[in-house]
């Protein structure tokens, strides 16, 4: 034990005084808080835009203006919803910056797009409540009435043109209910009228309710955030093994190592040091992430409401004692075969060239992951969860569809047996390569007479 | 005496086709200093590494203080391997604090003895300098020191001496002789038998994987026939003159001025002996000189020139260092 301590401590204090882990442990609360900041800053950054409506009277522009208006009150009471104020504080900064309009409409300064063409180019502009800007779009109700132009420079902020949509189809709907001699809020009123559909399932106590709540779906997004957790975990361990293992080939310092510990003892301090290593970035997001979630939850009621059903699926035994079961044998499954290859290379390069394949295998349960994500039931993640390499990530997947417990248990089995398998041909491959100096090229030979190895001579 | 630090019997090593090491048996007696010698290629990395286990023999056993190499008994040796490495990120203090842990010593031990050594060689104000930045030299110097830092009962030392500048090599005669002081058995392998000569009680030599000798020193020398070089002037036939004398004269490649004729010396007799027979038949002597016996003529009568020439072609860590 000592010595696999003494292994472990050195590579684990290697890693982390390194530069690299403490970017990469910056780096992910660091992008978190760009990109809710880069978010915050173009919302309220973004400009505000004029645009004109060129048509006979204003039926258009009040229109348009109506659908801005009920955009901002959806935006409202989405804000309200979130940050749980009341009606009475609804005007200050918060709520006007999430309400705040960015589409302003100016009086028409030409009635033909030729005219009004240097207004849109910014070679002219136009006053409006923001001091004088150039025109950002300008729609134009064709002769006939039946097409509104939109004319802009800019054809990638498209915000406006979706509210003239919208508006447009509700104005096309109010003509043809007033010309069927109906008033406008006749449709309001059959809307309002409709049978509802309500949501339940099935369950064996009366007492729970029946009615379908977040508590319902949130362990198959538990158990979707377990999967990919892991395979992020295993996808970050394959540079920390590989270059750890080819640092020490190149290095030549296996035999000074194998004169003073255990083969096992040498991998097993190793594997420890590396899971040290990701746990304690994946620990120190969860942190952030729990942190950022209790303040949240701090400031809003509804939040805490939100987030509850997560914690308690994140916590029941069903899930968590799988999960740690497939996390701790996926990880020792993975994390030997890519310390076996890294022995095997001498350089970065030839490890580049065992990284493709090793991809495309860890991409495989990635896409299941996403399958899940939308259909958690699917007969593809039962099938596929039966493959030993897959099992890790995709038995946490089945959890929440109950699989029988005979089919948990003997996936677990042959997980377990195969991991045992890599274990053993790893520390083969592993010796082969830090011992006799045998190369990627000997690996096809390695795999074909695993039992009768011929090493290179030393 | 005590127990044989180490103990090869029969062990053979084959990489395919090919045996690296054949059928060698020898032994390191207690308290010596033992040179493995040979040609690179011979075979001697590959016996030292089935002395300590890392290799296992296909036939033979190997014993390490009485048993088989285990982690038990690799404690008390140290180990420098022909391949050098150290990890390039730790200082060399931690370096050689972490090897001495890892034989054994407790962490507040290792470290005082890691600086305790530092300071020894010179390498004081470098303790917290990682080895990346240290010159070839002073982490081949870490490294040796690495291997000692525990106090080894057996230092088993590959290719000590390849890669290091003459000042360095000397440094390192003097710690080996300072082990030796102290205690120590020492086996070190080298293809240079200039250390051997100055350092070793015993040697063993190798050559193609097979023992070719096995004694102390004397014995080495004692395999050559010894002679003397002796120059006439031109035309003197110094066979014929010293025939009745109980000598025998063979022409030899011209060194300098006159004919060159090596005399080999019967039991018994002296190189001064060979000289006064030669001025009693009134040869017209130019030139003298005794043979000294060097291990290296005794490599080349034991395995023939052509073999012994592979001791002049260096190792790559000579290459690397000349340059």
């Amino acid at each position: 034990m000592r010595n696999i301590y003494l292994i472990f401590r050195r590579d684990f204090l290697g890693y982390v005084k390194a530069w690299g882990f403490w970017l990469s442990l910056a780096a992910v609360p660091l992008f978190i808080i760009i990109g809710a900041g880069f978010g915050y800053f173009a919302a309220s950054s973004s400009p505000v835009r004029y645009y004109t409506v060129v048509e006979p009277g204003n039926v258009i522009s009040e229109a348009i203006d109506a659908e801005f208006r009920r955009s901002e009150a959806r935006a409202l009471e989405e804000f309200k919803s979130l940050s749980g104020r009341s009606e009475g504080v609804q005007t200050d900064a918060a709520s006007a910056a999430a309400t705040a309009r960015k589409f302003v409409a100016v009086p028409a300064p030409a009635a033909t797009i030729d005219e009004l063409t240097p207004y849109l180019a910014g070679e002219k502009k136009v006053a409006g409540p923001g001091g004088e800007k150039p025109l950002f779009a300008a729609l134009i109700l064709s002769p006939d009435g039946r097409t509104l132009e939109y004319w802009s420079s800019d054809v990638n902020v498209s915000g406006l043109r979706f509210s003239a949509e919208t508006a447009m189809r509700d104005l096309s709907r109010r003509d043809a209910l007033v010309a069927a001699g109906l008033s406008s809020d006749f449709l309001k009123t059959a809307d309002e009228a409709a049978v509802t559909v309500a949501e339940f399932r099935p369950r064996e106590t009366a007492e729970q309710g029946a009615e379908v709540t977040t508590a319902d779906r949130a362990p198959a997004i538990v158990a979707v955030a377990l999967a990919y957790f892991l395979w992020l975990m295993v996808f970050s361990i394959i540079q920390y093994l590989l270059m750890g293992t080819i640092e020490e080939r190149s290095n030549k310092i296996f035999d000074t190592l194998l004169t003073s510990v255990k083969l096992p003892e040498l991998l097993s301090g190793k594997l420890l040091a590396v899971f040290a290593v990701t746990s304690t970035m994946m620990l120190s997001w969860g942190l952030f992430a729990g942190v950022g979630a209790a303040f949240g939850a701090s400031q809003s009621p509804a939040l805490m409401e939100m987030i509850q059903p997560f914690i308690a699926a994140a916590t029941d035994p069903a899930l968590i004692i799988p999960a740690l079961i497939s996390f701790m044998l996926g990880y020792v499954l993975y994390g030997a075969i890519f310390m076996a290859l890294g022995s095997l290379c001498d350089t970065i390069q030839e490890a580049q060239t065992l990284l493709s394949p090793m991809m495309i295998l860890l991409m495989l349960p990635m896409f299941a992951i996403f399958i899940a994500f939308n259909d958690p039931g699917s007969p593809v993640i039962d099938y596929a969860s039966w493959v030993p390499l897959f099992t890790p990530f995709l038995l946490i997947l089945r959890m929440p569809s109950d699989p029988p417990l005979w089919e948990i248990l003997a996936q677990m089995a042959l997980m377990a047996v195969t991991t045992a398998l890599i274990v053993w041909g790893a520390t083969k491959v592993y010796r082969a390569g830090a011992v006799h100096g045998a190369g990627i090229g000997d690996l096809m030979g390695m795999i074909k007479g695993a039992a009768g190895m011929k090493p290179k001579a030393g | 005496m005590g127990e044989a630090p180490l103990v090869m019997s029969g062990a053979t090593k084959r990489f395919g086709g090919f045996t690296a090491v054949s059928n060698l048996s020898f032994q390191v007696p207690e308290g010596q200093i033992i040179g493995f010698l040979g040609p690179n290629g011979a075979g001697k990395s590959t016996s030292l590494r089935m002395a300590l286990g890392v290799m296992q023999p296909d036939e033979g056993s190997v014993s390490l203080f009485g048993a088989a190499p285990d982690i038990k008994n690799l404690r008390r040796i140290g180990f420098l391997p022909e391949e050098r490495g150290l990890y390039k990120k730790m200082t060399a203090r931690d370096t050689i604090t972490y090897f001495a842990r890892l034989k054994g010593m407790s962490a507040a031990d290792a470290r005082a003895r890691a600086s305790e050594l530092l300071d020894m060689t010179g390498l004081g104000a470098f303790r917290a300098s990682r080895i990346s930045k240290l010159s070839k030299g002073m982490a081949q110097k870490v490294q040796i020191l690495s291997t000692l830092a525990h106090r080894p009962d057996f230092l088993i030392l590959d290719e000590p001496f390849s890669g290091l500048d003459p000042m360095n090599q000397q440094t390192l005669e003097d710690l080996i002789r300072a082990e030796h002081k102290r205690g120590a058995t020492i086996l070190f392998s080298t293809h240079v038998m200039e250390h051997a000569e100055r350092l070793c009680d015993g040697i063993v030599m190798l050559a193609r994987g097979r023992k070719v000798f096995d004694g102390t020193l004397d014995a080495a020398y004692a395999t050559l026939g010894r002679g003397a070089r002796m120059a006439v002037e031109h035309g003197f036939d110094l066979a014929a003159a010293l025939r009745p004398k109980g000598f025998e004269a063979q022409r030899a490649a011209d060194k300098g001025p006159g004919d060159s004729w090596r005399v080999a010396l019967p039991r018994g007799l002296g190189a001064q002996d060979v000289l006064r027979a030669a001025l009693e038949t009134g040869a017209p002597i130019v030139g003298f000189q005794p043979e000294e016996a060097r291990l290296r003529d005794v490599f080349v009568s034991l395995v023939g020139e052509a073999e012994a020439a592979a001791l002049d072609v260096p190792v790559a860590a000579d290459v690397v260092e000349a340059a």
